[in-house]
């Protein structure tokens, strides 16, 4: 029996997206991934550097994967027309770009780890294009992760301890929002941790400052659908 | 969620189809129904404007392809053309889209944008050829959307995960569902039109040439989209596939998990390693060298100049 995915795939995935070409894992799916840097970073970024899994390494440049991570890493959009002049526009904007090549381990072919950096923070994740361009992201600023960009989420870095999961659901549950599922990892007891709550409705920039101001909650960021 | 072909054709017995599907996702996703169809409202439009762009041709991004569309659209209006107009068109909108596709053009991925030109091919040529209103064409997008769904459940859409099986492959048995389901067939038909076009794609690699969704991808489409019209013909005339759908998904996935990584997009191997296929990737490896050196030249010319600029 063929192994499951943990999630549905909708008809509209599948009949979709709209997107420049020429290929879904390799210039919708890779846009996305970066266009997922540039909303955690939520700032201009100032400098990106593209590390390819060897698979990715040896096909991107025919597909304009490079043109595509550049566009999502700068904002724009799968079907954005724009796509194919992208890394002139970033160099326009002064964003140093790179690409380098190292073996990210057991994921999928089309994996990449996207180091962005702005003026006021940086940040980094790591990410598989799996096909039609769906994206998985795995790793975010070193914590472990399963996000997906297809429905609105709620990211937090906090400090471990008792009591978070339940005060910031608290928040989520007082604004109406229901919560679809929850998700946590940390680097040690005690230390650096993380949390990913994939919600069903917008989360309020009102309700965003509400939870960041939790205690021990060190950043909130709140992402829309991955378009 | 609907779990199986199988389950799939219990659930729908003496329902229109495409409602089946759109309640399934609506619950799912939580899209209302409404907004489905009106995305591949759009997302027909798309295709459509694809096919009236791709028709007058252009180079591709690596130059090896383009005009494919542009020469078959000629030998039609010329009279030139030996098979039946709906064959011609299918290929001729297939090979529109992926022509457009090559180009960086805007498309819609159905279900990947390397098989991108064989959904619209089949269904925009279908309508046109039998003057079926345009609305029924959504519908077998939803129908289309729904059989990919089901296959997305055990197997990755990617001919990164499974060879061109799991792209071309899976697009011409969503394809072939659709136009059975345009040409009035049930669930039934439906299933095996899907069954008969993937079973028939099985073992198909992923070998492009240079890496590129050029060689053998563009007219790959327009031959997988006529593939998809002749399963639907034989769903539609009765014929049922020994092999259920379901198994045949299965199979799918073990081929593909079985395929030398060198036939799965990584261009190391098939049609990619050819002494012409090689030719051409180390031709487009020096022209994209080149290209580097240009922009590092360019950013350098813009540094000194900002340099000059602010002593």
């Amino acid at each position: 029996m063929a192994t499951r995915h943990d999630r549905k795939v909708s008809i509209l995935d599948v009949m979709g997206p709209v997107m420049v070409g020429p290929s879904s894992s390799h210039t919708a799916g890779t846009a996305r991934l970066g266009r997922v840097a540039r909303e955690i970073l939520d700032e201009d970024p100032i400098a990106v550097r593209f590390v390819l899994h060897p698979p990715l390494a040896a096909t991107y440049r025919g597909h304009g994967s490079d043109f595509a991570l550049v566009g999502g890493a700068i904002g724009l959009n799968v079907d954005d027309p724009r796509i194919p002049e992208a890394i002139r526009i970033a160099e326009q904007m002064g964003v140093t770009i790179e690409f380098a090549e190292e073996d990210l381990g057991e994921v999928h072919p089309n994996s990449v780890r996207i180091e962005i950096q702005g003026p006021n923070r940086e940040t980094e994740i790591v990410g598989s294009s799996i096909g039609g361009g769906v994206i998985e992201v795995f790793r975010i600023n070193g914590f472990q992760t399963r996000f997906k960009g297809d429905s609105p989420v709620l990211l937090l870095f906090y400090r471990d301890r008792p009591g978070m999961i339940s005060e910031v659901t608290q928040v989520i549950a007082e604004e109406g929002i229901n919560i679809a599922s929850l998700y946590c990892s940390r680097k040690q007891r005690g230390k650096d941790a993380f949390m990913e709550i994939d919600v069903d409705s917008p989360i309020s920039d009102e309700a965003l400052h509400r939870i960041c101001s939790v205690g021990d909650v060190a950043e909130a960021r709140y992402l829309d659908k991955i378009p | 969620m609907i779990e199986s072909f199988k389950a799939l054709e219990q659930l729908a017995a003496g329902r229109d189809l495409p409602d089946v599907f759109l309640e399934t996702d609506a619950q799912e996703h939580g899209v209302p129904a409404d907004d489905i169809l009106e995305a591949l409202r759009r997302r027909r439009a798309v295709m459509r404007d694809c096919v009236e762009r791709g028709k007058s041709g252009g180079t591709s991004m690596g130059k090896l392809v383009g005009n494919e569309a542009k020469l078959l659209a000629a030998a039609f209006a010329e009279g030139r053309t030996f098979l039946d107009p709906l064959t011609v068109k299918a290929e001729l909108y297939a090979l529109s889209v992926m022509g457009e596709n090559s180009r960086m053009g805007v498309i819609v991925a159905a279900p990947t944008a390397g098989a991108g030109g064989i959904v619209p091919g089949m269904l925009l040529a279908l309508e046109e050829e039998r003057h079926i209103d345009p609305e029924r064409t959504v519908r077998a997008l939803v129908v289309a959307g729904g059989i990919g769904s089901i296959i997305a459940l055990s197997a990755n859409i990617s001919g990164a995960a499974g060879g061109c099986q799991n792209e071309v492959g899976v697009a011409s048995s969503m394809g072939a569902g659709a136009v059975a389901y345009m040409m009035g067939g049930g669930v039934h038909e439906v299933i095996n039109a899907a069954a008969i076009a993937l079973k028939n794609t099985l073992g198909l690699v992923c070998d492009p040439v240079g890496g590129l969704v050029e060689v053998p991808c563009v007219k790959r489409n327009a031959l997988f989209a006529v593939h998809g019209l002749t399963a639907a013909q034989l769903a539609l005339a009765g014929v049922d596939s020994v092999i259920p759908m379901d198994e045949i998904v299965e199979a799918m996935v073990r081929i593909g998990r079985s395929l030398p990584r060198g036939l799965k997009e990584t261009a190391e191997g098939g049609l990619a390693t050819t002494d012409t296929g090689a030719a051409i990737a180390r031709r487009l490896k020096d022209e994209a060298n080149q290209r580097r050196a240009e922009r590092a030249a360019e950013r350098e010319r813009l540094a000194q100049e900002r340099k000059a600029h602010s002593t």
